[in-house]
């Protein structure tokens, strides 16, 4: 019994070591100092700092529409793609197609940054928002792909049989009994092309050019100049944005019933 | 049929031929250019022959490893006391969460608590110790890295062990086992697929990790990844910087043939 | 000799849910027993128990006259054959069945010979190098056998073994069992909600309902002269009647008088009467009770006749010929057919009562 007791001090260990550098940031919001080694006298002043800073709550609203906008029209791409690679019958084709896809999902990051520049420029493609947003894209459709083939291969193939015995048009067959089935992948899917957008630094750092900013690019170029609690202040508030929407999650997956619903999908 | 068939296949194939198959051609293309854009392999040469190249193509996949394997060292004993929690969906939720904290974020706070002044340095200083120059050190981007990527390791193992029937570790106990001998001989060879995962969602990223070094490590250009984007966004070399990079993908591609193959076992004669 | 002793054994689960009530067993070397009930009975939970794989909340387990309540599984001389079989995924045949050996770091040409030894037991020689996934339920099945056997227990225990495999193949599995059971000469305990199965393989059977043993003795035994109605209507088919005992060796249940061949009764006492389908004939001349056919199934080997009595008991009886529905028939059985059960008596009580009037004819 004694090894179970060591086995949960070092998992709450582990726990605390992952919060504690977000703590900490926390912490150092509300400190009137100007850097992160002593505490200085609590004030809300890097808060007010932060809701009149204009420019950094645009980069922040830039940066979620960018990530919507993306994850949305990467989910209809990959949903698209994989039936698509479902569908080709020659299995040479399926497995080249397959590692096509895969690409980009083992590609570093800085690699794929780059030739995506290399791509823009040569196709005389300003670099800016809109190179930004089709880079998100074509990263986040081959997780998209990997998340809906697994829900097409568990599809018992009679279910479409059955449609179509029952005079169900090709369109209605789509739409009736393909989609629904595929959701649960769908929609995991589309979590996923999500948090890779929300969390990209290293591809936008490259496509970005100089009109358009997201939120890691801006903090980072504020981190190299150096320690600016404003920064703290805006971790505070993502965190507890993460936090709210974490919760609401938990509350609804533990209301639709607890067969154990997978987390799986919340993970990049 | 026909028709409704290309409607699947067409934007997806135009997605594969302009951001997989284009971006591939054009990059090795321009690493086997010079800057006049005429054929070369003066970027090749010059990789080869200088032994700083070298040397930091060691380094990158020196600190993938390490960063790799102290993850691995770190999150195995996590996962496998997550499995013997109750509420493990909480907890889990819990070490997945601060995934979705930014990256950026994440590193900008070891700035503090790595600095001269910082947390660590404090705590050392109970001890008559320090102050200790951590930031800009490799230290200091190894164990960021590390913690950056410790839960993208937790999961897949975690994972893993869930998958293993526990009738086998009843088996195991059964046929003499004793704690070491089931984990040594059943749970850590089932659990083996969650670890190779978890690897390989580790060890590719932590080459691109440039924000890391030039934040934490020092803005040095150590790894390959640090030197791509030094020849892309600072020197525009872009020739040279393609040519890292293809060297870089070869080298990957090298390593996931030969940690893919499986092996064959013995047969026994009875 | 006594090999395994369950000695007031209770287990209640944290959630409150009691397991197992006061279970006393005692186990020979080298028979073969079965442990009889439905889901939820307790049968898995003695297993688990003598295995080491769940402590009891109260009482002792004794293995060879030592008290092993507390020892770890890891070092009890049992080995289990699991109900899915548990075999490592990861292993093949050969190595599967080496482990037990292997932890043991026993020298390579000793495993090797006694892997070969124990694949012939089970009737696998040749599959040493096969994977488990290419190997069928009964061939996974015996490798499961054979990883058990390999450390030599003295008692081997098996949970619902062969409730994944195919009618067919469990027939063949029931006479290999005990084949390897009476070759080996060890004791096996076999977990199972069949009865068909546990009459066909065991020396003695254990029937658990609600974590209280109902009844154990011989097949036969259980068969013929079951102690309580669950104990009837568990094994096998059965015709059970309300009825009133008149003296001894006469018993009245469905309006009439019959003699019969239990004694010790009181007079005038209600009593549970069983009788079994197959003992009943259907007969023209001389009928002790008269019924209409309502139905009739043809199994194969015999008819599953349902009829109705004058007192409106619906009565199964099996017939080598068929009848017709609706027709008129007659039902004759010898005293000895007729079994009387009193109400809530428990084994002890019975087994006192058969020794007042049969002690001295049986044995």
């Amino acid at each position: 019994m004694k090894k179970h007791i060591w086995s949960k001090v070092y998992f709450f260990l582990v726990l605390a070591i992952l919060y504690l550098p977000i703590f900490y940031l926390i912490y150092f919001s509300f400190s009137s100092g100007s850097n992160m080694d002593h505490f200085k006298g609590f004030t809300w002043r890097h808060y007010q700092t932060l809701f009149n800073d204009g420019r950094l709550l645009a980069i922040l609203l830039e940066t979620i529409m960018l990530a919507l906008l993306s994850s949305l029209i990467a989910t209809i791409l990959g949903t698209l793609g994989a039936i698509a690679i479902e569908n080709v019958k020659k299995s040479g084709v399926k497995r080249l197609l397959l590692s096509l896809n895969n690409v980009l999902m083992v590609s570093p990051d800085v690699i794929i940054g780059a030739s995506f520049l290399i791509l823009f420029t040569t196709l005389g493609f300003s670099l800016g928002f809109a190179s930004v947003l089709l880079s998100h894209i074509a990263f986040s459709v081959p997780i998209v792909v990997l998340m809906v083939l697994p829900k097409l291969r568990e599809m018992d193939n009679s279910l479409i049989d059955a449609a179509r015995d029952l005079g169900a048009s090709y369109y209605q067959v789509f739409s009736q009994v393909l989609l629904p089935a595929l959701t649960p992948g769908i929609v995991s899917g589309m979590f996923m092309a999500l948090t890779y957008s929300l969390d990209d630094f290293a591809v936008t750092f490259f496509v970005t050019g100089n009109g358009f900013t997201t939120l890691s690019v801006e903090i980072y170029s504020r981190a190299r100049q150096g320690i600016d609690l404003e920064v703290n202040a805006l971790s505070t508030i993502i965190f507890l944005f993460v936090l709210l929407l974490v919760g609401i999650y938990y509350l609804i997956s533990n209301q639709q019933g607890k067969k154990g619903s997978k987390l799986g999908g919340l993970l990049r | 049929m026909r028709k409704k068939q290309s409607f699947f296949l067409l934007p997806y194939l135009l997605w594969i031929i302009l951001f997989v198959i284009a971006p591939m051609v054009l990059i090795v293309g321009y690493s086997l250019t010079n800057s006049q854009g005429h054929f070369s392999l003066q970027n090749f040469t010059l990789f080869f022959s200088k032994g700083t190249f070298i040397g930091m193509m060691l380094n990158s996949f020196w600190y993938a490893l390490l960063i790799t394997f102290f993850c691995l060292l770190i999150s195995y004993p996590a996962a496998l006391a997550l499995t013997r929690l109750k509420n493990q969906q909480f907890w889990l939720m819990l070490v997945i969460l601060p995934t979705w904290i930014n990256l950026l974020l994440k590193a900008y706070a070891f700035i503090g608590i790595f600095s001269r002044d910082g947390m660590v340095n404090q705590f050392l200083h109970l001890f008559g110790l320090g102050p200790a120059e951590i930031m800009f050190t490799d230290f200091a981007f190894i164990f960021v890295a590390t913690y950056i990527e410790i839960p993208f390791m937790i999961m897949p193992i975690y994972n893993s062990l869930k998958e293993i029937d526990p009738a086998l570790i009843s088996a195991s106990s059964d046929l003499g086992a004793n704690f070491w001998q089931t984990f040594r001989y059943v749970i850590w060879p089932l659990s083996w697929p969650g670890v190779e995962s978890g690897i390989q969602a580790i060890f590719i990223p932590s080459l691109s990790l440039f924000m890391l070094t030039r934040l934490i490590g020092g803005n040095r250009v150590i790894t390959l990844g640090t030197a791509v984007e030094e020849y892309f966004l600072t020197t525009m070399n872009w020739n040279m910087g393609s040519t890292i990079g293809v060297i870089l993908i070869v080298l990957m591609t090298i390593v996931m043939v030969l940690t893919s193959r499986k092996q064959h076992k013995k047969e026994i004669k009875l | 000799m006594e090999i395994i002793k369950l000695d007031h054994i209770t287990k209640e689960y944290d959630d409150g849910f009691v397991a197992l009530k006061d279970i006393n067993i005692s186990i020979e070397s080298g028979k073969f027993y079965s442990l009889l009930g439905p889901s939820g009975s307790g049968k898995t939970t003695i297993l688990r128990i003598i295995a080491g794989f769940t402590e009891p909340s109260a009482g002792k387990l004794y293995f060879a006259g030592k008290d092993i309540t507390g020892l770890d599984a890891s070092k009890r001389h049992i080995n289990t054959v699991f109900q899915n079989y548990a075999l490592f995924p990861h292993l093949n045949v050969y190595e599967n069945v080496a482990f037990g050996l292997k932890l043991k770091h026993r020298p390579d040409s000793e495993i090797r010979q006694k892997v070969k030894d124990a694949l012939k037991t089970v009737r696998l020689d040749g599959y040493a190098n096969r994977e488990i996934s290419e190997l069928s339920g009964g061939q996974q099945q015996r490798v499961a056998i054979a990883r058990a056997i390999i450390n030599e227990p003295k008692v081997l225990l098996l949970d619902e073994s062969l409730s994944a495999l195919d009618k067919r193949l469990r027939k063949e599995m029931q006479f290999e069992l005990r084949a390897i059971q009476k070759k080996l000469g060890i004791t096996f305990i076999f977990v199972t909600h069949d009865q068909e199965e546990a009459l066909a393989m065991s020396d003695e059977i254990f029937v658990l309902n609600d974590g209280t043993i109902q009844q154990s003795g011989s097949p036969v035994d259980i068969y013929d002269e079951p102690v309580n109605d669950f104990v009837a209507r568990f094994i096998g088919d059965s015709n059970i009647l309300s009825g009133k005992m008149i003296r001894d060796f006469e018993v009245e249940f469905a309006g009439k008088q019959f003699e019969c061949a239990d004694a010790g009764i009181t007079p005038g006492e209600k009593v549970e009467v069983v009788l079994r389908p197959e003992d009943l004939d259907i007969t023209a001349t001389d009928p002790k009770l008269t019924m209409t056919v309502q139905s009739q199934l043809f199994l194969g080997d015999h008819f599953e006749i349902k009829a109705v009595d004058e007192s409106g008991f619906e009565w199964l009886i099996h017939s080598t010929n068929g009848v017709k529905i609706g027709q008129e028939i007659g039902i004759f059985f010898d005293p000895e057919d007729i079994h009387v059960m009193r109400l809530g008596e428990t084994e002890e009580e019975f087994d006192a009562r058969l020794e007042t009037y049969e002690g001295e004819d049986k044995e």
